[in-house]
């Protein structure tokens, strides 16, 4: 736990408000996100004496995502207070998000007073009822003496171990009553003890299987963000001279340019990346969970690999998959005491990667990623999204919605630097690109930030845009406009014969997106034809004293390829429509 | 067909049965029985689970369990007059 300067002394009178708003600051909290009311009130006034900067966002759900933001920039815990009631289950979605991404993040609420509690009192919910789904773990408060302990717990839990959310609700009367503040001086949890340092037999087992096998995969999931592990990553994947992918939330991990990178797997992963697993005979698995995004038909899935799996939370090990070895501890722990092994067992012993090399490599060169330019002169969505990553500053942060923009902004801009690709993988939800690039900014102030949002996705969240405006935090959006629900559209167009049921937006008629920017406080620019892409990314990089927002009106017919569609093999990847790739010209 | 009896030490914190009736009903395993009871501590309560699982998924819902904070410890009783089965499955690596 970090330690601010002037950490009130334990033993000090006040009431549980100020114990709360004491207990954050020793937390070492220095933002949060939120919106006052009722039940919560008591809680605002401490803070607005607080060293805790508070930004006051426009919605509950923008303050989730925004923590989250926060979060996965930083690498701290974020934190969002809501009220009770509605503005508690306003924070389920942003929750529920986190806990998929393994997000330190600490919710705060206000509950109603003890005495009402359960009898429906006016904004009553159980929100430690709603929530136990989907966060790691959380508090009903009721004494205002346990508000300190459950805020440390709180921040210990939501940070060590496999990281997520931990929600705080706390009755309104504990926060008005007079108590004692007593910061706790060690935290100790019976029931949650995280093994952190792997066992000595599983790295010795793991190194020995790595030099038995022919053609191993570094196969690499976000867990190695969360262990800042990147560095040993590219120690141990270059000493073993292996391929690497890495996964929706590892992008950035390991660099995009390096040699040994096959790119991403799954649904919309390279053919190189999806193909290397399937053809693998050792998935070294490094803090991934083979989610079924990544693996299709779990029964087809790389059917020929032995597993090492490596996670820190033992409930990932056999899962999905069967691991032959496993190592639970924490990834970075894991690598350095995996590297050293696997040094010496290679030096007795080094299997020939040179075919399995040549024969990825081979894939790679004959199946880039690409995408067809429309023919009638309009905008291609991968053309912007590609610009963009040419455009800015190598240690940008991209924030993507979710849909097909999503894809081509993990696709399209090569990330190099972990913490610069943010999105949200396991829960897919439309609206945590805004209020998230929003979290990301205040983590980064100095970092061009820029939000790769879905026409559909932005109008869920926008709001923030206020917030944004409002408190100096200049991110840039860029609406990728092709006018529908484009993801949901793919799969009309795909699968359902082209029945264009409710996907239709209409949003190159209404919302005028610049307008609308404009009326929030930011700066609103639109782009329609091809050669003034470029133009319009640097008029809006060029802007730095508030939010900007580029209405990019994009082809709409545009798809992401490659493919492998639900619940088939990923065998059956798709480069284009009804077109595989040609497995008889590669040797594999 | 495969029984297994868990005993789960868990804290005796206000929410702790929904807990565990939650993750059990969330992940799809099937409880034959359940039962709560004091311990000489107060501060800690044994439930005695039934569970119709078997192999890896006997595995998964013990891990899963064990994620809950409150869950202190689990131990798999077995008859007096049965041997623990051959591990055919996940190493155990874990403690
Ligand atoms: C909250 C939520 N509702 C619905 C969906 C289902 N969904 C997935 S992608 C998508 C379309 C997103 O549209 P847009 O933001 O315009 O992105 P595009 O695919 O067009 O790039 C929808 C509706 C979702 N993921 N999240
Ligand atoms: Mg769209």
């Amino acid at each position: 736990m970090s330690k601010g300067q002037d950490i009130t002394k334990n033993g000090t009178p006040m009431n549980g408000a100020t114990s709360l708003v004491k207990s954050l600051e020793a937390a070492g909290v220095d933002v949060m996100f939120g919106i006052p009311g009722g039940a919560i009130l008591p809680a605002y006034d401490p803070i607005f004496d607080s060293k805790i900067r508070h930004i006051l966002v426009r919605h509950e759900q923008g303050a989730g995502h925004a923590a989250t933001g926060y979060a996965q920039v930083s690498g701290r815990a974020g934190v969002c207070i809501a009220t009770s009631g509605p503005g508690a289950t306003n924070l389920v979605t942003p929750l529920a998000d986190a806990a998929m991404d393994s997000v330190p993040l600490v919710a705060i609420t206000g509950q109603v007073p003890s005495a009402a509690i359960g009898t429906d009192a006016f904004q009553e919910a159980d929100i430690r009822g709603i929530t136990m789904p989907f966060t790691k773990h959380n508090y009903l408060v009721t004494d205002p003496a346990e508000i300190p302990r459950a805020i440390a717990e709180a921040f210990h839990i939501a940070t060590t171990g496999r990281p997520g959310p931990v929600l705080v609700d706390i009755a309104k009367d504990a926060l008005q009553k007079e108590t004692v503040f007593n910061w706790p001086e060690s935290i100790s949890l019976k029931g949650y003890q995280p093994k952190l340092q792997p066992n000595a037999q599983s790295i010795s087992d793991a190194a020995a299987l790595i030099t038995q096998s022919h053609r191993p995969v570094f196969y690499v999931g976000g867990g190695i963000m969360k262990a800042n592990a990147s560095k040993e990553l590219r120690e141990i994947a270059e000493l073993l001279g292996a391929p690497v992918v890495t996964t929706l939330m590892a992008l950035g991990s390991f660099p995009h340019s390096h040699p040994l990178h096959m790119g991403m797997p799954g649904m919309h992963g390279s053919v190189a990346a999806v193909t290397t697993l399937q053809k693998s005979d050792l998935l070294i698995t490094l803090g991934a969970r083979f989610d079924d995004r990544v693996t299709g038909k779990l029964s087809t899935f790389a059917v020929n690999a032995k597993v090492i799996h490596c996670d820190v939370d033992p409930a990932e090990i056999g899962k999905n998959r069967f691991a032959d070895v496993a190592v639970v501890g924490d990834l970075k722990h894991t690598l350095i005491a995996l590297i050293p092994a696997l040094k010496a067992a290679l030096a007795k012993n080094r299997p020939d990667l040179s075919t399995w090399l040549r024969q990825v490599n081979n894939l790679k060169s004959t199946y880039p990623l690409g995408y067809d330019k429309p023919t009638d002169g309009s905008v291609s969505p991968q053309y912007v999204i590609e610009r963009i990553g040419k455009l800015s500053a190598p240690d940008s942060i991209y924030v993507a919605g979710v849909g097909q923009h999503q894809m081509w902004a993990a696709q399209f801009v090569p990330y190099e630097l972990p913490r610069t690709w943010l999105n949200s993988g396991g829960l897919g939800t439309m609206g945590y690109s805004v209020p998230a690039a929003m979290g990301a900014k205040v983590a980064a102030p100095d970092t061009t930030v820029w939000s790769i949002d879905g026409d559909g996705c932005f109008q869920m969240t926008n709001q923030e845009l206020v917030t944004c405006a409002l408190n100096n935090i200049p991110i840039k959006v860029a609406i990728i406009n092709n006018e529908s629900l484009g993801m949901v559209r793919q799969w009309q167009t795909l699968f359902y014969e082209g029945r264009y049921s409710n996907t239709n937006l209409e949003s190159k008629r209404v919302p005028d997106f610049p307008k609308l920017a404009d009326a929030m406080g930011c700066v609103g620019l639109s782009c329609d034809r091809p050669e003034d892409v470029d133009k319009t990314i640097e008029k809006a990089l060029s802007i730095n004293n508030q939010p900007v927002v580029v209405d990019f009106r994009v082809h709409r017919d545009a798809m992401v390829w490659p493919m492998v569609a639900a619940g088939t093999s990923n065998d059956d990847i798709m480069i284009a429509r009804e077109m595989a790739p040609d497995w008889d010209s590669q040797e594999l | 067909m495969s029984k297994h009896i868990l005993e789960v030490l868990v804290e005796n914190s206000p929410g702790v049965l929904a807990r565990v009736a939650g993750l059990f009903s969330r992940r799809a395993y099937n409880i034959d029985a359940l039962t709560v009871g004091p311990t000489k501590d107060p501060a800690i309560s044994k439930m005695q689970i039934d569970v119709d699982v078997e192999g890896h998924a006997l595995e998964q819902v013990i891990s899963q369990l064990d994620k809950l904070i409150n869950v202190i410890s689990i131990k798999e009783i077995l008859p007096a007059n049965v041997k623990p089965a051959p591990t055919d499955t996940q190493p155990d690596y874990q403690n």
